[in-house]
């Protein structure tokens, strides 16, 4: 019960992340939305595998957590410079 | 076409629900008792709320700085509590340990993200939405905001030709 409420928090979370990746009104908006979807994917697959019992989802919030901060880095780094690595 | 938002609930609730067929829910172990169940229960509950109140807050406040404080922050406390409650309840599991791996990543990677977006929205120009209610000392400086985001373009220019 409980751990439906959560996952009905963070997909109602994740809808208002996505109006607000498309009409955010500056581009550092839909870098901040993105970086919130990513770590709420990683949240959501922690919870979901919580209530289906399956700790293999755990090594994928794993890797969806580390691809978000990656995304970030270079998003917010190519937006500025106009190239990720040096 | 004003019937979108509805048809998009209607197919997250459908895949919800084929997502979530078998239910094996983990529970607290024996040896925690119902204390532990309750309290990693607690947890998550504190945490989702915290992630809806961040949602909320990036939803309706009016700035980059401020969308960018509600989602860094609340996003940490209510992420931290979430892990915590699922590493309480993996535990009868004995898979509490890669939960705990994610929590350690994610604490030290959150404030790590916000400071880069931080950084990169001040220096490409975001300005808060009324310029009395903040003080901008880079700026006072000299301009230097200009002159870094002009030396590292010409940087990655140079580094182009090279190639």
């Amino acid at each position: 019960m409980v751990i439906d409420i959560a996952l009905a928090c963070i997909v109602l979370a994740m809808i208002f992340a996505i109006f607000r990746v498309l009409r955010g009104p500056s581009w550092g908006d839909r870098i901040v939305a993105l970086d919130f979807l990513g770590v709420n994917t990683a949240l959501l697959i922690v919870i979901v595998a919580m209530r289906s019992g399956y700790d293999s989802f755990l090594d994928a919030a794993l890797i969806v957590s580390i691809l978000g901060f990656l995304t970030t880095v270079a998003l917010s780094r190519y937006l500025l410079v106009g190239r990720v690595m040096k | 076409m004003r019937r979108r938002p509805a048809a998009l609930l209607a197919a997250l609730f459908v895949l919800a629900h084929v997502a979530l067929g078998q239910e094996q829910p983990v529970q607290g172990s024996a040896e925690q008792g119902l204390r532990g169940q309750v309290l990693a229960e607690g947890l998550i509950l504190f945490g989702a709320v915290f992630i809806l109140a961040a949602a909320l807050g990036m939803l309706r406040f009016p700035d980059f700085y401020t969308r960018l404080h509600a989602s860094t922050k609340l996003v940490t406390l209510g992420g931290l509590g979430i892990l915590g409650g699922a590493a309480l309840a993996f535990s009868a599991v004995g898979a509490s340990e890669r939960v705990l791996l994610i929590a350690a990543f994610f604490l030290l990677t959150a404030p790590l993200s916000g400071y880069m977006i931080a950084h990169s929205g001040y220096l490409g120009g975001l300005r808060p939405f009324r310029e009395d209610s903040s003080v901008d000392e880079w700026q006072e400086c000299g301009a230097l905001a200009e002159t870094v985001i002009a030396e590292s373009r010409s940087e990655a220019e140079e580094i182009d030709r090279n190639q």
